[in-house]
C-alpha cells in the first residue's frame, strides 16, 4: 500500500467516525470499500496493513448514534477484515464481532429500519463467511433465522442478498464431491491450502435451511407467492451447483413440497419451477457421469430420489393446463438442452409446435392430432391476442432448437417446420396460407385456424421473431429444400409496401443467410433475380432512410457471399450505380453504408489486381470529396477505411503490371486521405487515418531489424547490410507521402486515443530506424527530413522540441536540402526526422497517454484526500460547504 | 315508422334517404362513374390508335354494331360519350325529398340529377369546402366532357336482346338504361344554387320535427358526418372518415356516442393497402423512374390526396435528389384547387390551422409553387407545351384514363417501359382503366391511397360510440371476394350489422317511446301535484292538445260558452263555491288482504279469489260480480249495477292511495 495513504487513513478514519459530518459525495464510502477489498484480494492482512481500522470499528460499533450509512460501511469492512482466519481472531480478542453484527442491538437502536442497514450485515456475513470459525460464530450466534426472514424482505436488494448469502453458507462449506468425503466431521485440505469442513454447524446449518425450504416452499396463500418464488430461486441456485451429498440432502428435503408445487398449477410459479427442476435433472445425470460407481454403491438408495420421481415431475410441468404455462415451461425445457431425455424432449416439441400447427395448417405433429387435448384449450389460447402473439414467439423463438433434436423425438421432418414459418409468414403479410404454400397444406387446416390468424395478420412482432427464426432455421437438416420458397417469402416481404422498416433489415439478412447457405443458386429463377433487381432499386429510393440504409448494406453483403456455378443474384452492373446514386443520400448513414458496401464490392477486383474502370476513378474522386467536404463524420470513416482496405487488399498482388495506373492513383490517394484525415475534426476519423499511415510504415519498414511489429521474423530475413540504404530510402518514402506529418500532428493532438496511437507507431519508428549509437547508417538516415509548419500542429511539435526562432537557422542545416519558407510567423521549417523522433520524449508520453484520463481523479490517494477536505471544509464554516462536492459532480 | 331506402350499392358512392318523424332526408348523392369503363376513351388530340381501332363483331357475324362498339385487345368498348351509373329513381318519389345531407364533395356528384330532373324542391345542405370543392369537380367533369364532344349516343347495344350477347363486362351491366350522359354547367349551377352552406356543429332544425348537425370527419376538406336527432331518438350517418392525420380537420367521435342507429359507409376501398405503406410506394416509384430517365404519369382528382401526395413529395425530392425535376399539375381547375385549399384555414388540422397564423402558407405546396418546382396548367394547349421539360411527373384527371389530359399522356407515354403511371386513387380497377391502352409498356404501379376508415379502426370507433344498432352496405359483412380468408376484413357487431343493398328498404330497427309536449304556463299553473314518492310528483290534467310543425302543445281547455242566464242558474251560481279537496291520486297496486277486508266491513262477505298470472280475480258471488286485480289495472264487472259498481270503485281507491 502506499505509504502516503497509510499516513492519511488514520484521519480519515477519524473523519468517518465522528459520524454526521460530510462525505464528498455518497460513492466515496463503496469506493473506500472496494480499495479495501482489492487490498484484500490481493492477499495482503488489512488489519496489519491498517491497524487504525481496528479502533476505527471498535469506536464506530459502540456508538449506536452513528449515522447509518458509516455503520453499514462498518459492519462491511469488518466482515472483509474478518475474511481470514488471522483477522478474525483479531476481532474476536477485541470481542468486536459480537458487537458488529448484534441484530438485535441495531434492532432497539431503531437502525434495522433502514434497508442499507440490513444489506450492510448481510454482506459483512457474507465477506467473513470464509473459513469454519466464521461458520462457528455464525451458527453459534443464530444468525440462520433472521437471514431466512430477510430472504422476504420488502427491499428487493435485501431479499436477493439474503438469498446469495443462504447459497453461499451451503455451497461454500459443503465437503468437496471426491471419494469419502460423505461422512460427518471429516477435514481436508483442497488444492488451494482452503480448509474445507463438514463440521456440526454446517450440518445444523444445512438441516435449518433446509427444512425452512420445505416448509414454506408451497405458499399458504397468494400473498406468500413472492416467498416461493425466491426459494425457488434459490433452490435453482443451489441445486445446479451443489455437489452430490447437498444436492441428495436437498432434493430429499424439498421434493414432495415441489410435487405439492407442481400440482398447484400456479401460472407465476411455472418457469421458476421449471429452472428448479432442471436445474435437478441436469444433476442428476451430470453425477452417474462424474461419480465412481464405489460412490453410487455407498449411497443409501432410499436416501436419494430417484431419478423416476424428478422425470415424474418433469412431466406433470409438461403437462399443466394453462396452454401458456406449458408453451414456456416446454421452451425452457428446450433451452436446458436435455437432449438425452427422449421421452420429454418429444413431448415438449409437441408442445412448442402446436401453436404453429394451429395456425399454419401445417400438419407439423402428424394427422392423428385431434386426439391431442390439449389442441382445443390452445386454440381458447390463441383466440386471444395478445396471448397469441407471445405464445406463437416463444414457439418461434425454437423452432431453430427444435429442428437440431434427434430425429426421433420429431413429429415431422425439419423441412416441415421451415415450411410452418414461411407459411407463417405469408399469413403475416396477409396473404393466404393456403393458396400458395406447397404440399401438405390445403388438406389439414384445423378448425379455429382463421379467427387465430387473424391475430397475426399485420403483426410486426411476428414477423420479426419468425424472420429470426427463418434466418436461424437456414443451419438446419435438410433446409435447403426450402430454399426456393424461403426466396419466393423473402421478396414479397421486401417488396411489401406495409413492411417495417426493421422487418425489411430482417428479411435482408435472412435473405444473405440463406444465400451463403447454398452458394448454388441455380434455384432461384430468373423472374425472382428481375424482381429482386427491381425491389432493391425501388428500396434504394425508399421514404425511410432506415429502409435506404438496410439496401445499401445488403448490397455491400451480397458482393461478400461466395457464388458457385451460377451467375451472382445481383451483378456489379446493378448494385454500382445503385452505391453510386446513394453517395449523394441526405442522410449520413447511408452515405456511410454505401462507402463501406462499394468497398465491398470492388474488394473482388483489387484482389485480382484488376485495371481500375472510368466508373471506379470516378468512385475514388467522389469519396475525396466526401472526405474533404462531407459535414458528418460517419461518411468521412468510411471513405478512410475504403481507402485502407483497398490498400490492404491491393497489396498482396501489387506487382501485376496491369494495375499500375491503379497504383498510382492509390498512392495519390493515400497521400491526400493522410492529409485530410489527420486534419479533420473527428477523432475516429484522425485514428482511421493513422490505421493507415501503420499500413504504410509496416509496408515500409516490415523487412528492417528493430521495427517492433513482427521483429521475431524481420529478424530472420532481413540482411544488415542493406538496412541503411533501405530505411533512408523507405524513410524519405514515407516523409513523401505524408506519413510522418501525419503521425506527428497526431501526437499532439487533444484526443487521447488519437495521441496514444501515433506515439506507439512514433515509438516503434524510431526503434526501427534510430539506432541508439551513432554509425554510418544513422548518419544516412538522419539526412532524411520532414516539413514542419509554422502553425497548428507544427508550431505544437517545435515547441516540444524547445525550437526558438532562433533554433530555427540551426536546423536548417540539420535539414539539409530544406529551408525555411520564407513567411514571418507562419513559416514552415524541416527537421530531421531521427532527431526528432529522439528529441520528442516519446517514451514519457506514451506512459502519460497510456493512463486513462481520470486515473487521479481514481487514485485512492485522492480518495482519502477528498474526505479530508470535505471534512475540513464541514469543520469551518467560513468555507461554503458543498462547493466542492458541486464541483465534483460535474 | 323509420325506413331506409337504398338507392346505390355502391358502399363509398353511398345515396340512402330516410323518413325519420314525417321528414324524408337524402343522405348524400355520389354518382357511380365505374359505369365510363365501358367506353373508349375521349382523346383531346386525334388518336390514329384509338380511331382505328377494328368494330366489334359476334363470333358468328351476326351482330354488328359498327358504330358503336370497338375492340381493343381482346375487350369491348363502347364507342360514345361516357355515362354514368346513377342513384336508382324508382324505389320513391323523389319530389317528396325535403332535404339532402351531403358529406363531402365526392359524394355529391349526382346532385345535378336529383334536384333537376326529379322535382325536388328542398334544400341542400353542406359545409363550404364541400360545395366549393365539389363545384370544381362538377366543373372538371363537364369542362373533359365538354371539350370533345362526340355526336353520336350510342344506344343500339343497349338493346336487351343485344347486350345478352355481347361480351365481358358490357353483358353484365345492369340498368344501362338508366345510364345518363353528364350534366352541363347550368345544371350544376341551379343545382349548387340550392346548397345551404352549413358549418360544423351548427344545428339546422328540419320543420321543428328533427335537428340535423354537421361533425367533422376527417377525410377531406370539410367533410362530414351528420346527427339527425329529435328529442329522443338519435340516427348517426357516417360516411367518408378518416382517423390519420393528413390535413382535414380531425374526425369528431365523441358526438357520435349515443345512437340508436348508425348508418355506416364510406369505409376504405382498400383495407389491405395501408396509406402510409402506399405513399412510400408512390415516392420510391416515383424515384426510381425519374432517376431511370423516365417519366412519370400519376391520375388523379383534382383535389383531396393530391395535397397530400404534393406534402409529402415536397419533403422526399430534397433527399431524393429530384429538385430539378419538374412537377405539373394539369387540370381546368388546378389553380382554383391549389389556392381554396390554402384559405379554408378553420377546415383544416390543427397543425395547418396555426400556421394560417405565421407567414407562411398552410400547404408546401405553394412554396413548391414560388420555387417553380411545381407548375399548374389549365390544360394541355398553350403555356403548357411551352414550357414542357422531359422527365417530369404530371398530375391530372380523370383517374378512370377516359376522358382529361391524361389520355393524352397515356397516348403519348405509353409505348416507352421507362415511363411509370402510378394509380394513387381507389376508385378504378387500375387493370380495367388500362384496357383500352393496350398492349402497353409503360410501367404500371397501384399504390391506392384511401384515408378513410379501416375495418380495424371502424370496429375500435363502434366499441368507443356503442351504437345500439349499424346498418351498413351488405360488403361490410363478409370478407372481400378476393380474400375470402381475410375474416379481420369484415364487421363483426353484436347485434350484427343490417345490411342493406341497391333497392332494398330498410325498416330501422327503434321504436319511439316519448314525445316531448310543450304545457303554457297558465295550465302548468292551475296543476296540484302530489308526490307519491320522494322526487315524483303526479298531477292528473285536462287540456287540448295543440299540434303544429310537429310541435305539441298543452292548452287549457276553453271555457264552455255561458249558458244563457236562467233564473235558476243564477241562483247557484251566488251560492258561495264548495272548496272540494283534491281527490287523491292514485297509483300502485291494490293489496289484497287490506281490501278484503274493507269489502267485509262493508258487508260484502262472500268473497272467492282466485290467483292469476297477472294478479287476482275476486268473485263477489252473492253480488254476482267480478273484480279483476292485475299489476297494472282494476276492472270490475257487474251487471248493470251502477251504485255497485261506484261503491267497489271507490272502495278501492281508498285501499289504493294509502297503500
Amino acid at each position: 500500500m502506499d505509504a502516503e495513504c497509510v499516513s492519511l487513513l488514520p484521519g480519515v478514519c477519524e473523519v468517518l467516525a465522528a459520524s454526521g459530518r460530510s462525505l464528498p459525495d455518497d460513492t466515496s464510502l463503496e469506493k473506500l470499500l472496494d480499495w479495501f477489498t482489492g487490498l484484500t484480494e490481493a492477499g495482503g492482512s488489512l488489519l496489519d496493513a491498517c491497524p487504525c481500522l481496528l479502533d476505527f470499528i471498535s469506536t464506530v460499533v459502540h456508538n449506536t448514534a452513528s449515522d447509518p450509512g458509516v455503520l453499514s460501511f462498518t459492519l462491511r469492512l469488518t466482515g472483509l477484515t474478518a475474511a481470514t482466519e488471522d483477522g478474525f481472531q483479531r476481532l474476536q480478542e477485541r470481542s468486536v464481532l459480537n458487537q458488529v453484527f448484534h441484530r438485535q442491538r441495531w434492532q432497539e437502536a431503531g437502525l434495522w429500519e433502514d434497508p442499507c442497514f440490513r444489506i450492510g450485515w448481510i454482506q459483512g456475513l457474507r465477506s467473513m463467511l470464509r473459513h469454519p470459525k466464521a461458520l462457528g460464530f455464525f451458527v453459534q450466534s443464530d444468525f440462520i433465522d433472521p437471514l431466512l426472514q430477510l430472504q422476504t424482505d420488502a427491499s428487493l436488494f435485501v431479499a436477493s442478498a439474503a438469498n446469495q448469502m443462504l447459497a453461499h453458507i451451503l455451497l461454500f462449506f459443503q465437503p468437496a464431491s471426491s471419494p469419502g468425503c460423505n461422512g460427518a466431521d471429516e477435514k481436508e485440505e483442497d488444492g488451494d491450502g482452503r480448509t474445507r469442513t463438514t463440521s456440526a454447524e454446517y450440518t445444523s446449518a444445512v438441516a435449518a435451511i433446509s427444512e425452512y425450504l420445505k416448509a414454506s416452499l408451497v405458499p399458504q396463500k397468494y400473498t406468500k407467492l413472492r416467498q416461493s418464488l425466491q426459494i425457488l430461486k434459490l433452490l435453482a441456485l443451489l441445486l445446479a451447483r451443489a455437489g452430490p451429498p447437498l444436492w441428495d440432502k436437498l432434493l430429499q428435503t424439498v421434493a414432495d413440497s415441489l410435487e405439492e408445487l407442481v400440482t398447484a398449477g400456479c401460472g407465476q410459479l411455472t418457469l421458476p419451477l421449471m429452472d428448479v427442476i432442471l436445474a435437478a435433472c441436469s444433476r442428476s445425470g451430470a453425477d452417474e457421469r462424474v461419480l465412481d460407481q464405489h460412490v453410487l454403491d455407498q449411497r443409501v438408495p432410499d436416501q436419494r430420489v430417484p431419478d423416476q420421481r424428478l422425470s415424474r415431475l418433469l412431466s406433470s410441468m409438461l403437462n399443466v393446463d394453462e396452454p401458456a404455462d406449458l408453451v414456456h415451461a416446454a421452451a425452457a425445457f428446450l433451452r436446458r438442452g436435455h437432449h438425452s431425455d427422449i421421452v420429454h424432449t418429444a413431448r415438449a416439441v409437441r408442445i412448442l409446435l402446436l401453436p404453429l400447427h394451429i395456425v399454419t395448417g401445417q400438419s407439423l405433429l402428424g394427422t392423428n392430432t385431434t386426439a391431442d387435448e390439449r389442441q382445443s384449450s390452445m386454440v381458447e389460447q390463441l383466440k386471444c391476442k395478445s396471448s397469441c402473439i407471445s405464445v406463437i414467439c416463444v414457439c418461434l423463438t425454437n423452432t431453430p432448437q427444435i429442428t437440431l433434436t434427434p430425429s426421433d423425438s420429431l413429429p415431422c421432418p425439419p423441412q416441415l417446420i421451415v415450411i410452418a414459418v414461411l407459411s407463417l409468414l405469408r399469413i403475416c403479410s396477409g396473404s393466404s396460407s393456403s393458396s400458395s404454400s406447397s404440399s401438405s397444406s390445403s388438406s389439414s387446416s384445423p378448425t379455429g385456424c382463421s379467427e387465430v390468424c387473424r391475430n397475426v395478420i399485420g403483426s410486426g412482432k411476428v414477423q420479426k421473431c419468425a424472420l429470426e427464426a427463418l434466418t436461424a432455421l437456414s443451419s438446419s437438416p435438410g433446409a435447403k429444400d426450402a430454399i426456393s420458397e424461403v426466396f419466393t417469402v423473402l421478396m414479397q416481404y421486401l417488396d411489401n409496401p406495409d413492411s417495417d422498416a426493421t422487418v425489411l433489415h430482417k428479411s435482408y439478412q435472412a435473405l444473405v443467410k440463406w444465400m451463403s447457405v447454398s452458394p448454388d443458386l441455380s434455384v432461384v429463377t430468373d423472374p425472382l433475380r428481375r424482381g429482386l433487381e427491381e425491389v432493391v432499386k425501388k428500396r434504394v429510393c425508399d421514404m425511410r432512410w432506415e429502409v435506404r440504409d438496410s439496401t445499401v448494406e445488403f448490397l455491400g453483403h451480397l458482393a461478400g457471399v461466395p457464388v458457385t456455378g451460377t451467375p451472382a443474384l445481383l451483378g456489379v452492373r446493378c448494385t454500382t450505380p445503385l452505391l453510386k446514386e446513394a453517395l449523394q443520400d441526405t442522410e449520413s448513414y447511408v452515405r456511410a453504408s454505401a462507402i463501406s458496401a462499394l468497398a465491398k464490392t470492388l474488394t473482388h477486383s483489387w484482389q485480382q489486381g484488376a485495371a481500375l474502370s472510368q466508373e471506379e476513378t470516378e468512385i475514388v474522386s467522389r469519396l475525396l470529396e466526401i472526405l474533404s467536404q462531407d459535414t458528418e463524420g460517419f461518411p468521412r470513416r468510411a471513405v478512410v477505411r475504403y481507402f485502407i482496405s483497398w490498400f490492404s487488399l491491393r497489396s498482396s498482388s501489387s506487382s501485376s503490371s496491369s494495375s499500375s495506373s491503379s497504383a498510382s492513383l492509390l498512392t495519390q490517394c493515400v497521400r491526400s486521405v493522410l492529409s485530410q484525415g489527420s486534419a479533420d475534426l473527428d477523432w475516429e476519423v484522425k485514428v482511421h487515418t493513422l490505421e493507415l499511415a501503420e499500413l504504410l510504415l509496416d509496408e515500409a519498414f516490415s523487412g528492417h531489424r528493430g521495427y517492433g511489429k513482427d521483429g521475431a521474423a524481420s529478424d530472420r530475413t532481413c540482411t544488415p547490410p542493406t538496412h541503411a540504404e533501405g530505411a533512408e530510402s523507405q524513410l524519405a518514402g514515407v516523409v513523401e507521402l505524408g506519413v510522418i506529418s501525419a503521425l506527428l500532428s497526431g501526437l499532439v493532438d487533444c484526443d487521447r486515443p488519437v495521441g496514444l496511437r501515433a506515439c506507439r507507431l512514433l515509438v516503434t519508428l524510431r526503434d526501427a530506424v534510430c539506432p541508439p549509437s551513432p554509425d554510418a547508417t544513422a548518419a544516412a538516415v538522419a539526412t532524411v527530413s520532414c516539413e514542419l509548419p509554422g502553425w497548428g500542429w507544427g508550431q505544437e511539435v517545435r515547441k516540444t522540441l524547445g525550437m526558438k526562432g532562433s533554433d530555427i537557422a540551426a536546423e536548417e542545416s540539420i535539414g539539409g536540402g530544406g529551408g525555411v519558407n520564407e513567411g514571418g510567423d507562419g513559416a514552415s521549417v524541416h527537421v530531421s526526422v531521427c532527431e526528432a523522433l529522439t528529441s520528442l520524449g516519446l517514451d514519457e508520453r506514451l506512459k502519460v497517454l497510456t493512463r486513462s484520463s481520470d486515473h487521479v481523479h481514481n487514485s485512492p490517494l485522492s480518495l482519502l484526500q477528498d474526505i479530508l477536505t470535505a471534512s475540513a471544509a464541514h469543520t469551518h464554516p467560513d468555507t461554503q460547504p458543498g462547493q466542492e462536492v458541486i464541483v465534483d459532480c460535474y | 315508422m323509420k325506413l331506409l331506402y337504398c338507392l346505390s350499392g355502391h358502399p363509398t358512392l353511398p345515396c340512402n334517404v330516410l323518413k325519420f318523424k314525417s321528414t324524408t332526408i337524402m343522405l348524400d348523392c355520389g354518382l357511380d362513374t365505374t359505369s365510363v369503363l365501358n367506353f373508349l376513351p375521349l382523346p383531346l388530340v386525334h388518336s390514329p390508335r384509338l380511331s382505328k381501332l377494328p368494330s366489334w363483331v359476334s363470333k358468328d357475324g351476326s351482330l354488328n354494331l359498327e358504330k358503336e362498339l370497338k375492340e381493343c385487345a381482346g375487350r369491348v368498348f363502347v364507342d360514345s360519350q361516357p355515362e354514368f351509373c346513377l342513384p336508382e329513381r324508382e324505389l320513391l318519389d323523389l319530389s317528396t325529398v325535403d332535404v339532402i345531407l351531403v358529406s363531402n364533395y365526392h359524394c355529391m356528384m349526382a346532385l345535378p340529377y336529383i334536384t333537376e330532373h326529379t322535382g325536388f324542391t328542398g334544400t341542400v345542405y353542406a359545409t363550404e369546402p364541400t360545395l366549393t370543392i365539389g363545384r370544381l369537380l362538377m366543373e372538371e367533369l363537364v369542362n373533359f366532357m365538354e371539350r370533345v364532344p362526340k355526336a353520336q349516343s350510342a344506344t343500339c347495344w343497349k338493346n336487351k336482346e343485344i347486350q345478352r350477347m355481347l361480351p365481358g363486362p358490357l353483358k353484365d351491366a345492369v340498368d344501362v338504361w338508366a345510364w345518363k350522359r353528364s350534366y352541363s354547367m347550368p345544371e350544376v349551377n341551379s343545382a349548387l344554387s340550392k346548397v345551404q352552406l352549413v358549418g360544423y356543429s351548427q344545428k339546422v332544425e328540419l320543420f321543428g320535427a328533427v335537428q340535423v348537425s354537421p361533425l367533422s370527419s376527417g377525410y377531406s376538406l370539410g367533410s362530414s358526418n351528420w346527427i339527425i336527432q329529435s328529442h329522443h331518438e338519435k340516427v348517426s350517418y357516417v360516411s367518408g372518415s378518416s382517423l390519420l392525420t393528413t390535413h382535414p380537420q380531425p374526425m369528431d367521435q365523441s358526438s357520435l356516442k349515443n345512437s340508436d342507429v348508425l348508418i355506416l359507409t364510406g369505409l376504405t376501398q382498400m383495407p389491405t393497402a395501408n396509406p402510409d405503406g402506399m405513399l412510400g410506394e408512390f415516392c420510391s416509384n416515383l424515384a426510381m423512374t425519374i432517376r431511370a430517365g423516365g417519366n412519370v404519369l400519376v391520375p388523379c382528382y383534382p383535389s383531396g390526396v393530391i395535397y397530400d401526395l404534393l406534402e409529402c413529395l415536397y419533403q422526399f425530392i430534397e433527399s431524393a435528389n429530384l429538385g430539378t425535376t419538374p412537377f405539373y399539375f394539369i387540370s381546368p381547375v388546378a389553380n382554383s384547387s391549389l389556392e381554396f385549399s390554402q384559405i379554408f384555414a378553420e377546415w383544416l388540422c390543427h397543425n395547418k390551422q396555426s400556421k394560417v397564423y405565421l407567414p407562411e402558407p398552410p400547404f408546401p405546396h405553394a412554396e413548391l409553387i414560388q420555387t417553380n418546382k411545381l407548375k399548374h396548367y389549365s390544360s394541355i394547349h398553350g403555356d403548357f407545351s411551352i414550357e414542357f421539360r422531359q422527365p417530369c411527373v404530371v398530375f391530372t384527371g380523370h383517374p378512370s384514363l377516359r376522358f382529361g389530359d391524361v389520355v393524352h399522356f397515356m397516348e403519348l407515354w405509353g409505348k416507352s417501359s421507362l415511363n411509370t403511371i402510378i394509380f394513387t386513387e381507389p376508385d378504378f380497377s387500375y387493370l380495367d382503366a388500362l384496357a383500352p391502352y393496350q398492349p402497353l409498356a409503360m410501367k404500371c404501379v397501384y399504390c391506392p391511397i384511401d384515408t378513410r376508415l379501416n375495418f380495424h379502426q371502424v370496429s375500435k370507433l363502434l366499441k368507443e360510440v356503442q351504437p345500439v344498432h349499424v346498418v351498413c352496405p351488405e360488403q361490410y359483412t363478409q370478407p372481400p371476394l378476393t380474400q375470402s380468408h381475410r375474416s379481420d376484413l369484415m364487421l363483426e357487431l353484436q347485434p350484427p350489422p343490417m345490411p342493406y343493398r341497391r333497392c332494398s328498404v330498410l325498416s330501422l330497427p327503434f321504436r319511439r317511446r316519448y314525445e316531448r309536449v310543450y304545457i303554457l304556463p297558465e295550465l302548468a299553473n292551475s296543476l296540484v301535484p302530489s308526490e307519491i314518492k320522494p322526487g315524483v310528483s303526479l298531477a292528473t290534467v285536462s287540456a287540448v292538445l295543440h299540434s303544429k310543425d310537429n310541435k305539441h302543445t298543452l292548452q287549457s281547455v276553453p271555457k264552455p260558452p255561458p249558458a244563457p242566464l236562467s233564473k235558476k242558474r243564477k241562483r247557484v251560481l251566488e251560492e258561495p263555491p264548495v272548496l272540494l279537496a283534491p281527490k287523491p291520486l292514485l297509483s300502485g297496486a291494490v293489496p289484497l288482504e287490506a281490501f278484503l277486508a274493507t269489502l267485509q266491513k262493508h258487508g260484502i262477505t262472500e268473497v272467492k279469489v282466485e290467483e292469476t298470472a297477472d294478479g287476482h280475480i275476486l268473485h263477489l258471488q252473492a253480488e254476482d260480480t267480478l273484480i279483476q286485480l292485475e299489476e297494472d289495472g282494476t276492472h270490475i264487472v257487474c251487471d248493470n249495477n251502477e251504485p255497485l259498481r261506484t261503491t267497489l270503485r271507490d272502495l278501492g281507491e281508498q285501499r289504493e292511495s294509502s297503500s
